[in-house]
């Protein structure tokens, strides 16, 4: 009996070429790609007619994922889970935002649908695993646990959105791309002979196409929840209004309105208060921070104990070697080994020996030297 | 391999009609309005398909059937042709429940500035004919229903709306899409002005279809042309077409009561089965009064789309609402207008049954799709799917 996988397919070359190396690897497939952000209004009769036909790039991008099926001969279907992502993962982003916190919705988008939401439509078609194009990798130890590891491919390597997954999602997860460079993916795709071969990255959050967060988060809230107030500097002193805090994040240097000797660069965000305290590039340096929501791939490392580890607070920054203590709350306290950079609360923490994830959570608020202790 | 239950969407193709394909491919012959005598064959052939076809409404005058590209076309021909036809009057009377092939035709009207009046049924999908008959007056270009309803079978009374429509100077076109073929169906003493038909929910192939255009009746051509079928559709008719769906218009008709019948029990037995086994399933549409072989049933506490899929990767093909352009499922229009809520018709399947449903197939159904139901209410219940 084959064992069956539940393939997500976006449409990009990466999960064509998991679906594809699936199939070739006598999986039975079954690809599916899913409906996630709400349609964009519908276009009229009069409309250009290469308008009408690519507005909705998803709609394109499912076509895409199609061929792959149609070429490589497994069954395809598009499920819709938009309430489910607008509940799980909008809804998130939008409150995260307008609480002066920064999110990071393709962590939940992972935690909350691919590799919970999609895994129970997995069981109901009978599927054995779920799998999807992450750069990423999953081994079982000799002791029957499984681990999760960076990319082979360093520059591609997606470990850091993939954190919240614990033993049960890993034992039921393939990335077939984790050992894979892009550049061998793009040739796999091509001697497959598939449509999405040279596709360009997305780069997008896919539910906020022109990249524009402030009014998605003005168009998805009341007045009331807004928080507009001031920018002040460390000492409190006022340079300027401000129209809600949803505006700003953590490290960010454009768009203060303010004129300045110095650069100044977002320091800290009270949403409460409406206040946004701005500081120099040496004012934002951190000590450590404190993580809420942690999860472990491996909980037996939850002893309480002090261990080392290896941080990385952004997708795009280094890990930094890092104290950590996890306390049974699940939240974490962190301290880097040196001065860190920026600490943006609501991005995700994720905790790494080498090139073993070994777990992660979500931000709450830096440490500085003063507040460590 | 798979069990087919979707005849509502489209049948498989009878072997009447791929005979006839057959038949016509080896003797190639030229264009119907040709004159030399390749072109002769063609037309023999092509009118010979006609009668066939008109068999299935039984009109006085069988030249009246008008081939067409299917369902949709002659859907559009009979509404644009009779309001270009009635060319001052506004207002087009219909239902909520139609096939898209009607309603989205109307809501272009619509933008364009015509009155378009849309009746709703009652809760087994029937449209009140008294109610029709109150918003028809000397404003009504047209009114244009379905016959027997895609979605939940059920059958109208349309009887009463040919005088009603005659007498206010309204066109009255009848969509027999799903009707005929399966029910018996007289377009004179129904008495309605025009009526589509199509090709391959009767088991010839896709891309062919009919509309009966009554000599008396208002209506203009849409299409212009050469002077192809009387010059009510300018075209060079799909003579494959037309022959595969004259040969399955015959093989249709030449058993109806029979398998009428036989289609009827075994769509009874399944349901009787099914409810047996999965409590609360609910029957949408009436229990009288339906085409024999649609069952719409609302599932308990599953996802239609899940139990879609899982039954299609069990080989039993079923459908659910209709398909929007990236090829998801969306709730059924009908099921809503017949005062389903969104999420009971986001579980709704429809069973449709054919020409080529077999007790044996009934019976692996019957098991198949109560454990595929357990299967899916237990891994994805509707109370983890976020409320909709």
């Amino acid at each position: 009996m084959k064992r069956r996988v539940l393939v997500a397919m976006s449409g990009g070359v990466d999960s064509s070429v998991a679906a594809a190396i699936l199939r070739e690897q006598d999986y039975d497939v079954v690809g599916v790609a899913m409906r996630l952000a709400p349609e964009p209004t519908s276009p009229v009769a009069t409309a250009p007619i290469a308008k009408r036909r690519g507005t909705c790039c998803s709609h394109d991008d499912f076509e895409d994922a199609r061929r792959v099926a149609e070429r490589m001969d497994f069954p395809f279907y598009v499920i819709d889970l938009r309430a489910d992502f607008a509940a799980r993962v909008v809804d998130n982003f939008v409150s995260e935002y307008l609480g002066g916190r920064t999110p990071n919705p393709c962590v939940m988008c992972n935690r909350e649908i691919k590799f919970d939401r999609l895994w129970s439509r997995a069981r109901a078609l009978n599927a054995d695993y779920v799998a999807t194009g992450h750069y990423a990798r999953i081994e079982r130890g000799a002791d029957g646990k499984f681990h999760l590891l960076r990319a082979v491919d360093d520059t591609k390597d997606q470990s850091y959105f993939l954190f919240t997954l614990g033993q049960d999602e890993l034992s039921r997860t393939i990335f077939p791309l984790g050992a894979m460079t892009k550049t061998e993916v793009r040739a796999r795709a091509r001697a497959l002979g598939l449509a999405t071969a040279d596709k360009p990255e997305s780069q997008e959050i896919c539910f906020v196409p022109d990249g524009d967060y402030a009014s998605f988060v003005e168009r998805r809230s009341t007045p009331a929840q807004l928080r507009p107030g001031s920018i002040v500097d460390v000492d409190g002193k006022r340079l300027s209004n401000h129209a809600g805090v949803h505006r700003f994040t953590v490290g960010q240097r454009r768009g203060l309105g303010v004129a300045s000797g110095e650069r100044l660069y977002v320091r800290e965000i009270r949403a409460e208060s409406g206040v946004v305290v701005t500081g120099t590039r040496e004012q934002l340096d951190s000590s450590g921070l404190i993580a809420n929501r942690v999860n472990l791939v491996d909980d037996s490392i939850a002893s309480g104990n002090e261990v080392s580890v290896e941080v990385k607070i952004r997708y795009r920054h280094r890990a930094i070697p890092a104290t950590m203590r996890v306390d049974p709350e699940r939240r974490a306290e962190i301290h880097f080994a040196s001065t860190g950079p920026a600490v943006t609360p609501g991005q995700a923490c994720v905790f790494y020996r080498g090139d073993e994830v070994l777990g992660g959570g979500f931000i709450e608020r830096a440490l500085t030297e003063k507040a460590a202790n | 391999m798979s069990i087919y239950l979707d005849h509502n969407a489209g049948a498989p193709l009878r072997t009447e009609a791929s005979a006839a394909i057959s038949r016509l491919l080896q003797d190639a012959g030229g264009n119907p309005s040709s004159v030399h005598r390749a072109g002769q064959r063609s037309r023999r052939a092509l009118e010979a398909a006609r009668a066939q076809v008109a068999t299935v409404i039984r009109p006085a005058d069988t030249r009246q059937v008008v081939f067409t590209s299917g369902g949709t076309e002659s859907n559009n021909l009979a509404i644009f042709g009779a309001i270009t036809a009635a060319s001052r009057r506004r207002k087009i009377i219909s239902s909520t429940i139609e096939h898209s092939s009607i309603l989205a035709p109307l809501a272009e009207l619509e933008r364009r500035g015509f009155n378009v009046v849309r009746v709703a049924p009652d809760s087994d999908g029937r449209i009140d004919p008294a109610r029709v008959i109150a918003a028809l007056d000397s404003e009504t270009a047209l009114v244009t229903l379905g016959l027997a309803n895609s979605e939940v079978g059920t059958i109208q009374d349309l009887a009463p709306l040919a005088s009603a429509s005659k007498a206010s100077g309204a066109s009255f076109h009848v969509d027999s899409a799903q009707a005929v073929g399966r029910i018996p169906v007289d377009v004179d003493a129904l008495g309605c002005d025009l009526m589509t038909l199509s090709g391959h929910k009767l088991g010839a192939p896709a891309g062919i279809g009919a509309l009966y255009i009554r000599d008396s009746a208002k209506f203009a051509p849409t299409i212009f042309g050469g002077p192809h079928e009387n010059g009510m559709r300018a075209g060079t008719p799909n003579l494959l077409g037309a022959v595969a769906f004259g040969a399955a218009a015959e093989a249709a008709m030449s058993t109806i009561s029979a398998e009428s019948q036989r289609i009827s029990s075994l769509a009874a037995s399944l349901l009787a089965r099914l409810r047996e086994a999965i409590p609360g399933l609910r029957l949408n549409g009436p229990l009288v009064g339906r085409l024999p072989n649609t069952i719409n049933l609302t599932f308990p506490g599953v996802l239609g789309e899940s139990m879609l899929i899982a039954l299609d990767l069990e080989g039993v093909e079923v459908s659910m609402g209709s398909a929007c352009a990236a090829g998801a499922v969306e709730p059924s229009h009908v099921l809503r207008a017949i005062g389903r809520s969104v999420a009971d018709a986001r579980s709704s399947l429809r069973i449709s049954l054919g020409w080529s449903n077999t007790a044996e197939e009934i019976d692996a159904v019957a098991a198949i799709i109560p454990a595929v139901w357990r299967r899916v209410a237990a891994a994805e219940p509707l109370s983890e799917a976020s409320a909709r």
